[in-house]
């Protein structure tokens, strides 16, 4: 695609915004601006998907700045609010140009400044159909791991005996401290439909509860002066008894 | 107003902007951990759930729990936890925790009919003591009873144990592990003559084939599942057997998977034996050096009442079998006899006596478990065909029989929870011994408990109603004369006559013989078979029922007062696992509002009576033992008054803040800063956990069964330890020369267990020659025929129906259900049914549907998929949920040598709700 195209795609899709004047479409873009939009894959350093959506201004830049063509807006009636970039890594990857052209043409910090590592950036988090991948089917595939810009460290191989043969299994496994979302491994996955696939984040992270620590994963030593509290209440004199207490409703309502 | 949108805005994007730009997520989500633990302290404990005993670490910050963690340093589990042991740290936190004492009132006074009314502590135990009195006062040391529990921590168990016993003078004193462990304990008892399992978890990573009989590890054992499976996987000859009455979870990784029939395990161990014996196989070195062979009477009933007055009209059919009971074909031919014989049940008053048998004899009595018979009668699964069973049999005979195989049995509730819980107990250890695979690392029958402390409060500590501490038991005159000197008590102060049983207690409450309970850290109104009896007798007889409780459950609501109890970590305590690890941890933090430590409660009560009350003459009914008048205690205040004190002694000075206790002084420098709310409460400068672990221990030491001292478990580097702790070191494998100081040096092997080592001679049939042997230092090689459940599916009630727990909840889930995560991912009980049985109901699955047996019915949802798949023929229901209480349905026969329930086979009917 060369720069004419492009500008010409931009255009449309600018256009098309631009020409929706119309009172119902114009309701129809803000009810769609206002929608959360959890399965869009922004450029590098894109801010939260709400702040991200407030911010830009739909200038089209980044589509332009962008060397692999990697990047579009969206046209409208699609799941995007019109005229914001987003792209599709299956069709055309982000690369991870280390100087981060489309950012650096960012007229709003839609795209923040603060990124300064393209290797920092969070596009969102490769997830792995463990069924239909190659690797944990037991064949020798592993491109995504090979591939990946951060291999060995977004994703690495994890190696199994496996009963049924004498012969390891390779798990490709990703790591989210490390995956940008460039969507290389999505590229380059072999299968008919990729068994790779970026999503954002909040699409597939769990969280650990606050009150849990993984215990291998610092050492904890017995704490040695140990601060009780200040004395609670039931060292302290009975205070006056309540009237009411935890646990009567369901006491006093029978039916046993 | 704080925030206005626009600084909202930036902050919220300062603070979001590392989860899509700044790419320090990790290393800035690591940081933010990090600054949030700034002032968390961590101390070591374990998880308060199953009889694995897992090692936790436990964060505080400014009194409160903020946090926990699998211990890394723990051998057990290495810094692993299950989903249940992942939410220790939020079981305290419950909405409707309870944090007052809380009495039924009418028109301010205590009224049986009345509502829960919050009181102060001394409103509660001036109501408790009055009723105490009016029903000692009419009934003596047996009209009082206390549902205890292995949960309880060591002290608590051996605080009230010394209450009961010592003070109370009475032994109606028993643990929820009656219904979890009591088959594994009199079988320790019969063969070793001394309780606890030979090996340890380490067993698991030397052992070449695990089998499991009646015990679903994954889900009730999933730490130590993970350590059967990795051996299973790293170790190429690992094999995993699951004998099983439906396939379950442990189904999964299993090499062999054998579903057999209700209770034909018994059939299944004489098989295996039978073929030992016929390829060969017996270790005749081993065998003749360290074993004796043995039997008993068959004739020994059903554990159930031997009248039946009190039962419904629709139990009275299975109640007749506990008199009488028509041998079917299998038993017939099982136990050498004639099919349709009636046998008249002769022995249920002694079920527990044996004599010794000659080989010759064992090699007969085996000798009709042919595999053809074998296999037709134990074959489970009705779609399975007759020659795929008999080949897993076989298989599973190889494993056991192969010398170049080590192989650990494994068992819980499937055995234990058993009308012949004992038998098949003892049994398993028939073919170990026979093959000589036992005490070895990798080689032996190892039971697993259920509860976090049912080794080591209520078996260790003897909180039974026939037990004293460390495997001394209350008919023996020297275990009594042992205990009343170490607890500096008069002779002839404790009562000689065993008291009731779990099941006994409830059964006492409901005849009237027993009027004043105190149930603490368990729920039987909910979890003892057969409850429409017991809250029946709670709630409408006058009875005084007195429930220590973190939580409004079941059995608080039949309660007429409910003392708000302190939960793990918010006391002091210790916990003893299934492979004799002691744990003990510190005070965490404070409870909440009036909630106290049950050890508190024992002791704060105990101030209110005087020893003149109790230590004068006591009727006993039927009380008969050598020394003593019949139905009497005598009075010991004479020799009290010699022993220094006054009859107006309170029991709490007496018992507990002893001259040698009140020397243990709070605080100790072993606190290391922790705070502990029972010593600050009583005041009198003791340190109660401490002092009594310590007058505790001497029971154990210089008989197989040594702890050590109380400061040696706070080190900073133990992490539990197996006893018998000799010289500072624990002990791996017991009766094993090479591991356990106690064997004789040279006997290689040495079952020294004192226990039931004097035992007559005779045939299958009965004693020959009643002059006692002495088979001291030998194991006992059992004969234990196959005999029926007591109730099967007939044409009425046509389904087998069992219960038991899901991984999500610990057993009636007043904890677990507390955990909005736990209750969110499994909310409510389900009924597992084959899908054609369903079908043939006009169920599917999610229908409600009745369950009904003979002494009650349930609604409950019915599954026909998930974790759990049944044969034909076959329901499974879990009883953790009270909006579904399965012990409406469940039949309360026991063994009648442990007396443990058997949850694992009543007959019901289903149908559409």
């Amino acid at each position: 695609m060369d720069v004419k195209r492009r500008e010409f795609m931009v255009h449309v899709a600018q256009g098309t915004a631009v020409a929706a004047t119309g009172a119902m479409l114009w309701l129809y873009m803000l009810r769609q601006e206002a929608r959360a939009h959890p399965f869009a894959l922004r450029p590098p350093g894109a801010l939260p998907e709400a702040d991200f959506n407030a911010t830009c201004i739909k200038c089209g830049k980044c589509v332009n700045a962008c060397p692999y063509d990697t990047l579009d807006l969206a046209a409208a009636g699609g799941d995007l609010p019109i005229g914001t970039p987003y792209f599709i890594p299956r069709d055309i990857p982000c690369y991870l140009c280390p100087d981060i052209p489309c950012m650096k043409a960012c007229p709003t910090g839609a795209l923040s400044p603060e990124l300064k590592d393209i290797n920092d950036s969070r596009m969102g988090l490769a997830v792995i159909d463990l069924e239909n991948c190659l690797s944990w089917r037991g064949l020798r595939c592993e491109i995504c791991h090979r591939e990946c810009p951060l291999k060995g460290k977004a994703i690495t191989l994890e190696t199994h005996p496996r009963p049924i043969s004498k012969h390891a299994m390779f798990y490709p496994i990703v790591h989210s401290d490390a995956c940008t979302g460039c969507g290389i491994c999505e590229k380059a996955c072999p299968t008919t439909e990729a068994a790779i696939r970026v999503l954002p984040h909040k699409m597939v992270q769990g969280k650990i509860g606050d009150h849990y620590r993984l215990g291998w994963t610092f050492d904890t030593e017995i704490t040695q002066d140990f601060k009780p509290a200040p004395p609670a209440a039931s060292s302290a004199p009975p205070a006056a008894t309540p009237k009411r207490a935890p646990g009567m409703d369901y006491l006093n309502e029978g039916g046993l | 107003m704080g925030l206005s949108r626009r600084d909202f805005l930036k902050t919220s994007i300062a603070a979001s902007t590392a989860a899509t730009v700044g790419m320090p997520v990790a290393k800035q989500a690591a940081a933010a951990v990090k600054a949030s633990e700034a002032g968390w302290q961590w101390d070591k404990a374990v998880c308060r759930f199953c009889g694995t005993g897992c090692g936790i670490m436990v964060a505080t910050k400014d009194g409160q729990l903020v946090a926990t963690k699998g211990d890394p340093d723990a051998p057990v589990n290495r810094g692993l936890n299950c989903v249940k042991g992942y939410f220790n740290g939020k079981i305290q936190s419950g909405k409707d925790r309870l944090t007052q004492p809380l009495m039924r009132m009418k028109d301010g006074k205590f009224d049986k009919k009345g509502q829960f009314v919050p009181v102060t502590w001394e409103q509660a135990f001036d109501e408790m003591e009055r009723q105490f009195r009016r029903v000692y006062a009419e009934k003596g040391p047996t009209g009082i009873a206390m549902l205890a529990s292995a949960q309880k921590t060591i002290q608590e168990g051996y605080a009230f144990n010394k209450l009961f016993k010592a003070g109370w003078r009475s032994n109606n004193i028993d643990p929820n592990a009656r219904n979890c462990m009591a088959s594994a304990v009199a079988a320790f008892y019969s063969v070793f003559g001394t309780d606890e399992p030979a090996g340890n978890y380490d067993d698991i990573e030397y052992a070449d084939t695990m089998v499991l009989w009646g015990a679903n590890m994954a889900e009730m054992h999933p730490i130590l599942w993970s350590r059967v499976t990795n051996r299973r996987l790293g170790h190429k000859a690992a094999r995993v057997i699951n004998l099983t009455t439906f396939r379950n979870m442990s189904s999964d990784i299993a090499d062999l998977e054998i579903i057999f029939k209700p209770q034909t395990d018994l059939a299944i161990q004489n098989y295996i034996a039978r073929e030992i014996i016929a390829r060969n196989a017996v270790n005749w070195d081993f065998v003749n050096k360290h074993c004796v062979f043995a039997t008993g009477p068959y004739d020994i009933g059903y554990g159930m009442r031997p009248t039946d007055k009190f039962a419904f009209p629709a139990e009275k059919d299975v109640q007749e079998r506990e008199r009488r009971v028509k041998l079917d074909k299998y038993e017939a031919i099982a136990q050498r006899r004639t099919e349709g014989e009636i046998v008249e049940q002769k022995n249920t008053a002694n079920p527990a006596a044996h004599w010794l048998i000659t080989f010759e004899d064992f090699k007969k009595a085996v000798e009709p478990y042919t595999l053809d018979f074998v296999a037709e009668l134990a074959k489970g699964d009705p779609d399975e065909p007759l020659e795929q069973f008999k080949a897993k049999l076989k298989q599973l005979a190889d494993h056991y029989i192969d010398p170049q195989r080590k192989v650990v049995s494994f068992w819980t509730m499937g055995f234990n929870q058993s009308v012949r819980g004992t038998w098949v107990n003892e049994q398993c250890y028939m073919n170990h011994l026979l093959l000589g695979k036992q005490s070895q690392p990798g080689n032996g029958a190892f039971s697993l408990t259920g509860q976090p402390s049912a080794c080591g409060t209520a078996r260790e500590v003897g909180v039974f109603c026939h037990r004293l501490p460390a495997d001394r038991l209350i008919p023996n005159p020297a275990h009594r004369a042992f205990t009343e000197k170490q607890w500096n008590l008069p002779p002839k102060t404790l009562n000689p006559q065993i008291g009731s049983f779990y099941a006994k207690i409830l059964r006492d409450l409901e005849d009237g013989s027993v009027k004043w309970l105190w149930v603490a850290v368990n729920n039987p109104f909910q979890s003892h078979p057969n409850i429409n009896h017991w809250l029946k007798a709670a709630r409408e007889l006058d009875n005084f029922v007195v429930v220590s409780e973190a939580y409004p459950g079941v059995s608080a609501k039949v309660a007429d007062v409910i003392l708000p109890s302190a939960m793990i970590f918010e006391k002091w305590g210790s916990y003893g696992n299934a492979e004799r690890r002691t744990q003990h941890w510190r005070q965490q933090v404070m409870p909440p509002g009036q909630a106290r430590a049950d050890i508190w409660q024992a002791m704060e009560f105990s101030k209110r009576f005087k020893i003149k009350d109790f230590w004068g003459e006591q009727k006993v009914p039927g009380l008969k033992a050598e020394g003593y008048e019949d139905g009497k205690l005598p009075s010991v205040l004479d020799e009290a008054v010699k022993m220094g004190y006054s009859p107006e002694d309170s029991l709490y000075k007496v018992l507990f803040a002893t001259p040698a206790n009140l020397k243990v002084r709070w605080p100790d420098a072993v606190a290391k800063g922790h705070p502990n709310h029972v010593a600050t409460l009583l005041g009198d400068g003791w340190f109660p956990e401490k002092a009594l672990w310590q007058e505790y221990v001497p029971f154990t030491r210089g008989d197989g069964k040594d702890l050590a001292d109380f400061d040696v478990y706070h080190g900073d580097k133990v992490r539990g330890l197996k006893w018998p702790v000799v010289d500072g070191k624990e002990t791996g494998w017991r009766f094993n020369e090479q591991y356990d100081p106690y064997v004789k040096k040279g006997a290689g092997f040495e079952f020294y267990g004192k226990l039931f080592k004097a035992i007559p001679t005779g045939d299958l049939d009965k004693v020959t020659d009643p002059k006692p042997v002495s088979v001291a230092g030998k194991a006992k090689i059992f004969f234990r025929p196959y005999a029926a459940p007591v109730e099967q599916p007939d044409a009425n009630y046509d389904l087998w129906f069992c219960t038991g727990r899901v991984l999500e909840h610990w057993h009636t889930g007043t904890m677990t259900r507390r955990v909005p995560e736990l209750h969110r991912a499994v909310p409510a009980a389900v009924l597992w049914m084959h899908p054609d049985d369903a079908k043939a109901r006009g169920l599917k699955r999610n229908d409600l549907a009745w369950v009904e047996s003979r002494r009650g019915k349930v609604q409950i949802r019915v599954e026909t998929g998930g974790r759990n798949a049944m044969p034909r023929g076959y329901t499974y229901a879990p009883f953790f949920d009270e909006g579904v209480l399965v012990n409406r349905i469940c039949i309360d026969a026991a063994c009648p040598i442990s007396k443990e329930s058997d949850y694992k086979k009543s007959a019901v009917k289903v149908y559409k709700a």
